[in-house]
């Protein structure tokens, strides 16, 4: 399954099935020069035809796509030759190259069939341009791959590739040790120390896409900035990561990950500090009450602590960040609730209460980050969507500036220009804390010691470079 | 007799609406349901939410969701699945040859085995044999399954690495690699019913051997062997068979931690795979598939009394 461009492993687009792209002066004309040559697994030509054809396949409300974004702003889309695509958007929209420059592309020739069919011949057996085509699918067990040797980067060097779920963790480990299964994603943090000592094996590490935060309900106390930064001096984050975590994490600073174009290098995170953390609450009025207790004017600072339920690891992070913020008087009441119950209309953000709730967020590929700060994407209704949660009844006091820049990160098309804004984002957030940042986990992978080649990326499938792969006798 | 089974199997209808409504209400009951996921997955827009719901079907009133279902049901057709978007039928389907050629294999086993150590066992009754085996019974009941199953794995697949520790592969690949295959989740999962079982058929043995009619017939002189088979074995077999059959369709989807551990596909991995991404309309088409499997069985029981018991008469 391949795009006009793709991620390599630093967050860059570079090109697959088109070999460049154009942006016009004014950022709504893009032209993508497809690549000459390429074929779909079933011979048939790729050319300009099919991108204007998934256009149209995504757009149709049959089909049901999970995701039109990014498709629904193009406007116009010409074919001036077989092998040039011009799309013209109706607005500026900078993550258009994400979404669209990066959208799996599907065969013209299969979509002319018809919607249901369409489902029912792809779904079963799937056509793409890709290193590796699909042989066929062992059903709930594996997937079968084999090397497509008219792939237009080259002949791939492994003749199969076998794609299964391991639903155990013991499994997996016995089966890596075997040499059953040779290469893994998604190896538990627990299982690290094993993995390590796997006789053929090497452990890969990548920092991932997903950020563990504390998300603070803005409500009474909470919406004081020098009461979010003060609970940020007392969240031990870096301890967590050394003792609970064994390293297998980097500190986070803000909502962009570490070793991507759009990472803020000169935000750094707040240390622990509890003396420091208790000035800033005396600065903002609170007093100490007969019994320890916070508390200003008469009311006590009591908070929920809100983590899923079922994660051994989350719920020692509660421990430690509860005795921490506890040791500064505030009342701290831990809750572990079920995911569903977490995020549906009961959850932590709808009560009157200040809560905190500790869970992960994860990045898509482009930085547009209005998802979670916008005030166009505070819930409506505790059904409603959108995942700026901690403002569902006050607005930040800085909503009116994060809602500006988020919404110039998308129309800015220079790239550089891009960058700044997203690393303005990162200075306020890190400023105001609207939520406690806390960590991004790493990923795990296990690999044969004498595979050469294997780089994952958290900006793509795990086969992105697979024709790059091979393996030394 | 027909009228009989005509009876049971029209009573079998109202007990597994029941049945459907009950596992219906409780798959309701969870909080949050699946679109709680969806809305904070991602960029989400409201009206997309709302698609999905109507989709779905969620946007309707539960007992409007649970009569659509209900009458798809009636014309065969089990819903799609939320995470495959594939016809549940479908789904299951592909998975029912998997956990049948497991469970026969452990029947089979388990069978012959309960069997042979029961009869042994209750014809030696206090011998070092006795004891020997209701040792490793007793084992065999108190082990928890997914640790007997690594250890297999850690013993057969590491240490001699004589067998494959998990996965299935078709005939295609050679009767000799399907059978290797077989091997270790069918002990695991012949384990505790091999253990269970030889207690009956000890038990229902001992019991017929102490009737009037083993001794009469001992006392006319029929030979032993034949005293074995025919007078103590047929009627000792009447409650075993009940526990057999009725045990029978646990295994078809309570195989779940077997499969799981040696990634078997079957019928019990997908109700794990399934409950863990919240997938209801696969859930509900395995909890009816087994409810039905279950009453089925249970006629099937009282119909093989009849047959092994002629005393029994249907009205």
């Amino acid at each position: 399954m391949e795009g006009m461009l793709e991620f390599n492993s630093n967050q860059e687009q570079v090109p697959a099935l088109a070999e460049s792209y154009e942006v016009s002066e004014d950022g709504l004309t893009y032209t993508f020069k497809l690549r000459k040559g390429v074929k779909w697994h079933d011979g048939k030509d790729f050319t300009a035809a099919d991108v204007v054809a998934t256009k149209n396949l995504i757009m149709d409300p049959k089909f049901g796509a999970f995701g039109q974004l990014g498709w629904e702003k193009i406007t116009k889309m010409e074919t001036p030759d077989p092998h040039t695509v011009v799309m013209t958007t109706k607005e500026r929209y900078a993550p258009f190259l994400n979404y669209v420059g990066g959208g799996t592309i599907s065969p013209k020739h299969l979509i002319d069939k018809g919607v249901d069919s369409f489902k029912q011949t792809f779904g079963n057996k799937p056509i793409g341009t890709g290193p590796y085509k699909f042989v066929r699918r062992q059903a709930g067990q594996a997937v079968d791959l084999e090397k497509y040797t008219e792939y237009w980067g080259g002949e791939p060097n492994l003749d199969k590739i076998t794609y299964k779920t391991v639903p155990n963790d013991n499994t997996l480990l016995v089966q890596l040790r075997t040499g059953e299964v040779q290469l893994s994603t998604d190896v538990s943090a627990i299982r690290f120390q094993e993995a390590k000592k796997l006789p053929n094996s090497e452990v890969v590490l990548r920092n991932s896409q997903s950020w563990y935060h504390l998300d603070l309900k803005n409500i009474d106390f909470l919406t004081d900035k020098l009461v979010r930064q003060a609970l940020d001096y007392a969240t031990p984050s870096q301890q967590i990561i050394d003792r609970l975590l064994k390293g297998l994490a980097v500190p986070s600073v803000a909502d962009q990950a570490p070793g991507t174009i759009y990472f803020n290098p000169n935000v750094k995170p707040r240390p622990y500090d509890l003396n420091k953390a208790a000035q800033l609450l005396k600065e903002a009025g609170f007093t100490k009450g007969g019994d320890g207790t916070l508390q200003k004017g008469s009311k006590p600072f009591e908070i929920e602590y809100w983590i899923p339920s079922g994660d051994q690891q989350s719920s020692q992070v509660q421990q430690v960040v509860a005795a921490s913020w506890r040791k500064l008087g505030i009342k701290v009441d831990t809750r572990q609730e079920a995911i569903n119950t977490i995020w549906g209309p009961n959850g932590y953000q709808f009560t009157k209460k200040m809560t905190a709730a500790r869970y992960s967020w994860f990045n898509g590929n482009d930085p547009d980050d209005a998802f979670y700060w916008a005030s166009s994407q505070i819930p409506k209704t505790p059904t409603g969507t959108g995942g700026n949660l901690p403002a569902y009844f006050n607005k930040y006091s800085f909503q009116a500036e994060i809602d500006k820049l988020t919404a110039q990160g998308v129309k800015e098309v220079d790239p550089e220009k891009r960058k700044q804004i997203y690393f303005k984002i990162q200075e306020l957030l890190h400023e105001e804390v609207p939520v406690i940042f806390m960590y991004w986990p790493k990923s795990i992978y296990v690999a044969p010691k004498k595979l050469s080649g294997f780089n994952p990326s958290a900006y793509n499938g795990l086969l992105w470079n697979a024709d790059e792969w091979s393996l030394q006798q | 007799m027909r009228t009989y089974l005509i009876r049971r199997l029209l009573g079998a209808i109202p007990l597994l609406l029941g049945i459907s409504v009950v596992s219906f209400a409780f798959m309701q009951a969870v909080p949050g349901g699946p679109d709680a996921l969806f809305a904070r997955n991602g960029r989400m827009s409201d009206e997309q939410l709302a698609a999905i719901r109507q989709n779905l079907g969620l946007d309707q009133p539960v007992h409007v969701q649970y009569l659509k279902w209900l009458g798809g049901i009636a014309r065969g057709d089990l819903g799609l699945s939320y995470v495959e978007f594939r016809p549940v039928r479908e789904i299951i389907a592909e998975r029912i040859p998997n956990t049948i050629q497991l469970v026969l294999a452990a029947i089979l086993i388990s069978l012959v085995l309960a069997l042979l150590s029961g009869i042994l066992q209750a014809l030696r009754q206090y011998s070092a044999f006795d004891h020997l085996v209701s040792f490793f019974s007793f084992f065999g009941l108190a082990m928890p399954v997914f640790w007997f199953g690594l250890m297999l794995q850690l013993l057969f697949a590491i240490k001699l690495g004589w067998l494959p520790s998990a996965d299935k592969v078709g005939l295609d690949a050679g009767f000799a690699s399907y059978a290797k295959h077989l091997m270790l989740p069918t002990i695991t999962l012949a384990l505790g019913t091999v253990a269970g079982w030889s207690r009956y058929v000890r038990s229902s043995m001992l019991e017929v051997m102490r009737q009037d009619y083993v001794r009469t017939a001992r006392a006319k002189g029929v030979r032993e062997s034949s005293i074995i088979s025919t007078h103590m074995l047929k009627n000792a077999l009447i409650p075993f068979v009940t526990v057999v059959t009725l045990d029978l369709p646990f295994y078809f989807t309570g195989a779940v931690v077997t499969e799981t551990v040696f990634s078997w596909p079957g019928m019990g991995r997908l109700f794990f795979d399934s409950l863990n991404s919240r997938d209801y309309p696969v859930l509900m088409g395995l909890l009816v598939f087994s409810a039905i499997l279950i009453v089925f069985f249970n006629i099937i029981a009282d119909l093989l009394y009849g047959y092994l018991d002629p005393r029994i008469k249907y009205g």
